[in-house]
């Protein structure tokens, strides 16, 4: 090993900054008594989006290159990747306040940073082992994090549901590390992208192991199952933070182990296993919106929306098979997943809110809400606009980019699925927003308090799901050179 | 090379045997001593990869400390008979179907794979491979940050283990000082 520069310091900036933020909050959880304890979760969220600037300033890497001995890679896609999952939990936070059994406690935070720390790592690993590792660290908390109401059966079931789901999938994925190790000689993914041999079934196979681990962190299918459940179990800001920030972890993942390890750069050997991530698309954003159409519960309804949404990424991601399309596919998936982080986080801000004035997650809690806070209900009209693909939201941008990259790559017959599978998502959507707008109020209904953490939370997500669908060229023109950089 | 291959084959079948019998044992004692089979003859086949003291490791850790947890939670729930009722009709078989379907892919693949040993690897260990020193130099230079995110990952697990059993103790203290007769 080289000697120590500053830069391997710089790497994991924001992972040190994590770490000390996660201990002050165990610290304030101790020490701070009473009332003061609602500022808790807006201690973490300051501290997150501070960080998120300091990575934001300090971290941009110059030039791409391996660290710790080639554990980690450091370049823009981890750093992109980073700011997603930092800004996701700063607003999770900020929307966990006055959740009851959730908002005060320090433990919370601290395990929601530590998931934070973990898809971090996540997006930089360049290493079998650290990969391993970091999904780990992720999974963990995230268990954690979904049984977090122990008392609720509704939130143990889902911890466990999680667990087991997640325990069985990365045991797989561990066998296929295991066998692409054995075949490579070396954990480094970037190695093992110039050591395997193209065109093999042995790398199809493997292929197929490590998907399952992946497939489990995005919810595509067959790896769906445990999703609604999951997300209509889990406490609503955990539900927010899974559906979000961990689906765009598996993206990183995907990006990197399949673009470098399984070598996605070259045609041929991408061959070996992209009709599988096609057909796997195809039948995920399908079904994924067939089933949301019968949902009466909001959280079930966005968790099959948002299996529907990996979905569309993961198209985006197939138009790889065109060479000189890949940088757009590449910078499309990721454009995708920024709009589906700030859009979902606004739908599942005014869901925390509904649900805690009326009681229930039902679509039907949502009668007439334009009529008890008018906030909150253009907050749900932006979200669900936005998801449905309207302009000029981010959504519509976010698609529009899936939708060029496949027509550019020629693959029109996909392009074709993905606006009739956006058609069927709008109506469902705008069924949401028919109860919101058009629906009597219930009897006794109240106007909705919003709190100061939440009107800062949707105001901003608002803002950011409206700039992400105007302003885009200072956004978009960057991350296209996540390809040429990941490689 | 053939007593190896030979043992490997021999070692390998008893660990496999071991597993599904964890699998199908119908008694809590039974499966548990499966499992510390199973531990055993792993310990063995990271012998004969050359890595003592990982088997060392696999038997102090695994068949010592874990095992004998759980033995204790075993004897302490008095759960050596558990009620079996089998719910899963179909899974089962199909449970083994899609098992040995994947086990014969895998090796179907691996065999037309052609593997030859990659370049860069030597075909001789060096004499100190795999022992504790060599370990230890790995895991605090090339490994080291791998090494410090287990710490980190142990910590989160270690808060979460905390966090969702304090919650039902605290529970049952409020109820047994709201009944304090009953408790």
């Amino acid at each position: 090993m080289t000697d120590f520069q500053t830069i391997d310091l710089l790497a994991i900036l924001p992972e040190i900054a994590l770490t000390a933020l996660g201990v002050l909050v165990l610290v304030l959880d101790v020490t701070w008594r009473g009332k003061i304890r609602q500022q808790l979760g807006v201690v973490t969220a300051v501290g997150l989006f501070a960080i998120a600037a300091l990575t934001a300033v300090f971290t941009y890497p110059a030039e791409s290159q391996l660290l710790y001995g080639g554990m980690m890679r450091h370049d823009l896609l981890a750093f992109v990747m980073r700011l997603i999952f930092l800004v996701a939990a700063g607003f999770t936070a900020l929307l966990s306040v006055d959740v009851d059994n959730l908002g005060r406690r320090g433990e919370y935070y601290a395990v929601l940073i530590a998931a934070v720390i973990g898809m971090n790592l996540m997006a930089a690993s360049a290493d079998l082992i650290m990969l391993y590792l970091a999904l780990e660290t992720t999974s963990i908390s995230a268990y954690i994090l979904a049984g977090f109401l122990f008392n609720e059966e509704r939130s143990a079931e889902a911890g466990m549901k999680y667990f087991l789901f997640g325990a069985v999938t990365s045991t797989v994925m561990l066998f296929g590390f295991s066998l692409l190790f054995g075949f490579a000689g070396t954990t480094n993914l970037y190695q093992i992208g110039t050591t395997i041999q193209a065109n093999s079934l042995a790398i199809t196979v493997i292929a197929v192991l490590v998907l399952v681990g992946v497939g489990f962190k995005l919810a595509v299918f067959p790896f769906h199952f445990w999703s609604p459940d999951v997300y209509e179990g889990a406490p609503t800001p955990v539900t927010a933070f899974i559906s979000t920030a961990s689906k765009a972890a598996g993206f990183a993942v995907l990006l990197r182990v399949f673009l470098i390890a399984f070598d996605g750069t070259n045609l041929q050997s991408a061959s070996n296993w992209l009709p599988l991530l096609t057909s796997i698309a195809v039948v995920t954003t399908s079904l994924g919106n067939l089933v949301a159409l019968t949902q009466k519960n909001i959280k079930r309804l966005l968790a099959y929306s948002s299996i529907a949404h990996a979905g569309y990424a993961l198209m985006a991601f197939t138009a790889i098979q065109s060479a000189p399309v890949q940088a757009e596919a590449v910078a499309a998936v990721v454009y995708y997943l920024v709009t589906y982080v700030l859009t979902n986080l606004t739908a599942f801000g005014v869901i925390i809110l509904v649900a805690k004035n009326v009681g229930s997650d039902d679509v039907a809690a949502f009668a007439g809400l334009n009529k008890r806070s008018a906030g909150l209900s253009l907050a749900m009209l932006v979200a669900f606009l936005s998801l449905g693909g309207i302009p000029p939201l981010a959504g519509f941008v976010g698609k529009f980019f899936i939708f060029m990259a496949l027509v550019k790559a020629n693959l029109l017959w996909l392009a074709i699925v993905l606006a009739v599978n956006s058609l069927i998502a709008l109506y469902y959507y705008l069924l949401v927003l028919n109860v919101v707008y058009n629906r009597p109020v219930a009897e006794g209904a109240t106007e909705i308090q919003v709190s100061a953490p939440y009107r800062v939370a949707l105001t901003a997500l608002c803002v950011g799901v409206v700039v992400f669908g105007v302003i885009i060229a200072p956004f978009y023109d960057p991350i296209t050179r996540i390809f040429d950089l990941v490689k | 090379m053939t007593v190896q291959v030979a043992l490997f084959i021999a070692l390998a079948a008893v660990a496999i045997v071991a597993a599904i019998g964890l699998l199908r044992a119908k008694n809590a004692v039974y499966a548990a001593l499966c499992l510390v089979s199973n531990f055993g003859v792993v310990a063995v086949l990271y012998i004969l990869l050359g890595a003592p003291f990982l088997a060392m490791v696999q038997i102090t850790v695994y068949a010592g400390a874990i095992m004998v947890l759980f033995v204790f939670v075993i004897m302490l729930l008095g759960a050596e008979h558990l009620e079996h009722e089998d719910h899963l009709l179909l899974q089962g078989p199909l449970g083994w179907l899609l098992g040995l379907g994947l086990a014969g892919l895998v090796t179907f693949a691996a065999i037309s794979a052609n593997l030859s040993a990659p370049a860069e690897l030597p075909a001789e260990v060096s004499a100190n491979f795999g022992s504790p020193g060599s370990i230890g130099h790995l895991l605090l230079t090339e490994y080291v940050f791998p090494f410090e995110v287990i710490s980190f990952l142990l910590l989160a697990a270690m808060v979460g283990a905390v966090v969702l059993t304090l919650v039902q103790r605290e529970k049952k203290a409020r109820r047994s000082l709201r009944n304090p007769q009953q408790s």
